[in-house]
């Protein structure tokens, strides 16, 4: 029989509660209020690739079972710019009635800290309006970056970073079920690559296991730096060496070729500065200039005009002062 | 003191200059109303439209109601004024005649002004005259249905200069023809500006001709960027960019073209400083859309930028245009492809197109052994696997990826 899907990400997630793990408290408590038939808003907060998809997915599988398609709409708060588009898919879905035994419907609303204060706001209406016949769940990193009239109307569940052994174990099934030869090492690679990201682990896996049956620690390694966009660490140093125009350059083609935001790339160069060769005090002033440049893109500031003013004073720093 | 350019509007259709053609069209359009409702004069600034409807009115005693960009005209405000002056007998039992002046201006905050406008065109009994600078924009295209539309050329400088010298005559003063000629060329077929420009010669006397504004040619950016970076900073230096052809938002890309070019070290650093101040306060200009931010963003181009060193370059530089914005452009033509992949890509594993870009690099890989179902769900066209396959050997080659075979 062909598979549903070759996608692996899709193929190993898990389908019920019990195949979920690191987070069996939170399971245990959602499959509850899931057996109910009737679930609360529910906020789902955590870092990146530790199940909360999964999660929302399970419920509105096992409340619909076959018609869950029908009652469930998904929406990624950081693709659909704008609130007036959420509100009028969010309309249109709860329009109609819930096919089945539930009298509500679903909405998934991913990444919900990516809505602005104002877009959350005009949400907490559209929560109440729908209340009737929608339950919303929503997934973000920081439950901090949701304001409180949404967090109030919601049991929030806070998800937990995956621990090596939880990586390690879905790693062996993957393996075992798609005959790859893996040894500790890899599996090691795999874990301090993806920092506790199941999805990530995943994928990598997917990209090894295209290039050969048996996965080392070395081709792990290979993928994962090929996979990184552009090195932020060339850009700097081309900036301390003086050469300012060869760290434009550099710095230009590593945001264009792999689409890197200027807000990416100002975390990576916050994250090198204590590693370069430059005196400490230097490094301290560089770091609050770094903070600086970043709360101005924040601000909506043109991204490479700040940073080439922040390499500028990578260029002095190079020379000392 | 009335303005010159009061004093001496002609009150007579026959006096206006230069544009003998249309003033026979206006008289047209008068004779014949109300087969056309309304009229538009069309042209550059300093043309003669609001002169010609003024002028018009008085030679046919015609009582005039006028409108321009500083009365509100919004639909409510447009109805208020005009209706009744379009259903009543005039006071003095004149006729009337509705100037609607500089209707380019009428924008955002004039909710319903157009529509109005032309609903008022439909129903008048008073023949309204309409000028603007550009009446082929396309928030006027409804309008230039229900109006007859003359258009108005500049006047040449012989015109000009004729109006110069006529109202010197009648001024009893005197200037060297050389400076009339360079008011006329400054003036580029703009008699307001012309008479704005004889003005003040008129008041602060010739030798003072290179610091009193006349019209500048439009400084090319060239110029304007050797000035920035290698004159010495003094009371020019702020209005370095005031006659520039390009604005702000332009000037700010070549100065950052160009920075590393013309300065090093401290001075780049500084200079980069103040380039990052301007974007920022052009980035308040357009949150707020508090335009007084302009000063700021101004100075930071000019005086801020300027003062990053004191010791100024006398080299030749050949300055670069600036080349972000096509390298930005041509990242993305490139990047598409690569991105409606992720798009569906993302669609089918739950998750944010951001998210799925940040593994594009692996996409080559992790889609390679695809079967027809998960493509179909996909929706992945042949194209796109192709381009799939091609990036996949560009992996293999560039990360070797053949030793682990």
């Amino acid at each position: 029989m062909e598979q549903d899907t070759s996608i692996w990400t899709e193929k190993y997630r898990p389908k019920k509660f019990e195949g979920v793990v690191g987070q069996d408290e939170i399971v245990k408590r959602v499959m509850n209020l899931t057996n109910s038939m009737n679930i609360p808003h529910l906020l789902f907060a955590g870092p990146a690739g530790t199940g909360k998809s999964t999660l929302a997915l399970i419920v509105v599988k096992e409340l619909y079972g076959d018609t869950w398609r029908e009652n469930y709409l998904e929406l990624n708060a950081s693709d659909e710019r704008g609130i007036d588009v959420v509100r009028q898919k969010v309309k249109d879905f709860a329009r109609t009635k819930p096919l089945g035994n539930v009298n509500f419907k679903v909405i998934f609303l991913d990444e919900a800290d990516a809505l602005t204060k104002e877009a959350q706001q005009a949400l907490r209406r559209t929560m109440e309006n729908y209340s009737s016949n929608c339950r919303f769940v929503m997934s973000c990193n920081y439950s901090s970056k949701i304001i409180d009239p949404i967090q109030s109307r919601c049991v929030i569940f806070r998800f937990k970073l995956l621990e090596r052994k939880d990586v390690e174990k879905r790693i062996r099934l993957i393996t075992e079920k798609e005959n790859l030869q893996i040894d500790d090492q890899a599996i090691e690679a795999l874990y301090e690559d993806s920092e506790g990201d199941c999805r990530r682990v995943i994928n990598l896996l997917q990209a090894t296991a295209a290039v050969t049956n048996n996965i080392t620690s070395d081709l792990v390694n290979t993928l994962s730096s090929a996979a990184k966009p552009g090195d932020v660490k060339i850009v700097l140093e081309y900036a301390l060496s003086g050469d300012f125009l060869k760290s434009k350059e550099k710095l230009l083609d590593v945001m264009l070729r792999d689409s890197v935001s200027g807000s990416d790339i100002i975390k990576s160069i916050q994250k090198e500065i204590w590693g370069l060769a430059i005196d400490p005090e230097i490094k301290v002033r560089l770091t609050e200039k770094t903070g600086e440049i970043e709360f101005r893109l924040t601000e909506g500031s043109d991204e490479f005009i700040q940073l080439e003013a922040l390499l500028a004073s990578f260029v002095m720093a190079g020379r000392g002062v | 003191m009335m303005p010159l350019i009061e004093k001496y509007r002609v009150d007579n259709l026959n006096d206006i200059k230069g544009q003998s053609i249309a003033v026979e069209e206006v008289r047209n359009f008068l004779r014949m109303f109300p087969v056309k409702k309304a009229l538009i004069l069309n042209g550059p600034v300093g043309t003669g439209k609001t002169s010609m409807a003024l002028a018009l009115a008085k030679e046919n005693d015609l009582e005039l109601f006028e409108l321009n960009a500083s009365d509100l005209r919004n639909r409510k405000s447009l109805e208020a004024v005009l209706k009744p002056s379009l259903e009543q007998q005039s006071l003095f039992g004149k006729k009337k005649l509705i100037l609607m002046d500089e209707a380019d201006g009428i924008t955002g905050s004039d909710r319903g002004g157009l529509p109005e406008l032309i609903a008022l065109i439909s129903k008048t009994k008073v023949p309204i005259i309409i000028t603007s600078n550009d009446i082929w924009k396309k928030k006027f295209s409804l309008l230039r249905k229900s109006c007859k539309i003359i258009s108005l050329k500049e006047l040449s400088d012989i015109d000009v200069k004729q109006i110069i010298t006529e109202v010197l005559k009648k001024e009893d003063k005197k200037i060297k023809s050389e400076t009339i000629d360079l008011i006329v060329k400054g003036a580029r077929g703009d008699v307001r500006a012309a008479l704005n420009d004889l003005e003040s010669v008129i008041l602060l006397g010739e030798e003072n001709i290179d610091d009193i504004s006349l019209r500048e040619k439009k400084q090319d950016i060239f110029n304007d960027l050797k000035k920035l970076f290698q004159n010495p900073v003094d009371q020019q230096t702020l209005r370095i960019f005031d006659n520039s052809e390009l604005n702000l938002d332009e000037i700010l890309l070549w100065i950052e073209e160009n920075i590393p070019l013309e300065y090093q070290g401290k001075a780049l650093t500084k200079a980069y400083e103040c380039l990052s101040r301007a974007d920022i306060f052009k980035g308040r200009i357009y949150r707020n859309q508090y335009w007084r931010f302009m000063v700021y963003q101004s100075f930071f181009l000019s005086g801020g930028v300027a003062s990053a060193t004191r010791l100024k370059n006398n080299r030749f530089i050949s300055y670069k245009k600036p080349t972000r914005i096509l390298k930005i452009w041509m990242a993305n033509m490139r990047n598409a492809k690569m991105k409606a992949i992720v798009e569906k890509y993302a669609k089918l594993c739950h998750m944010s197109k951001k998210k799925a870009m940040k593994d594009k690099n692996l996409m080559p890989l992790i889609l390679d052994s695809l079967n027809d179902k998960t493509k179909n769900k996909m929706d992945l066209k042949d194209k796109e696997i192709d381009y799939l396959k091609e990036k996949k050997v560009d992996l293999v080659v560039s990360s070797g990826l053949n030793r682990y075979k």
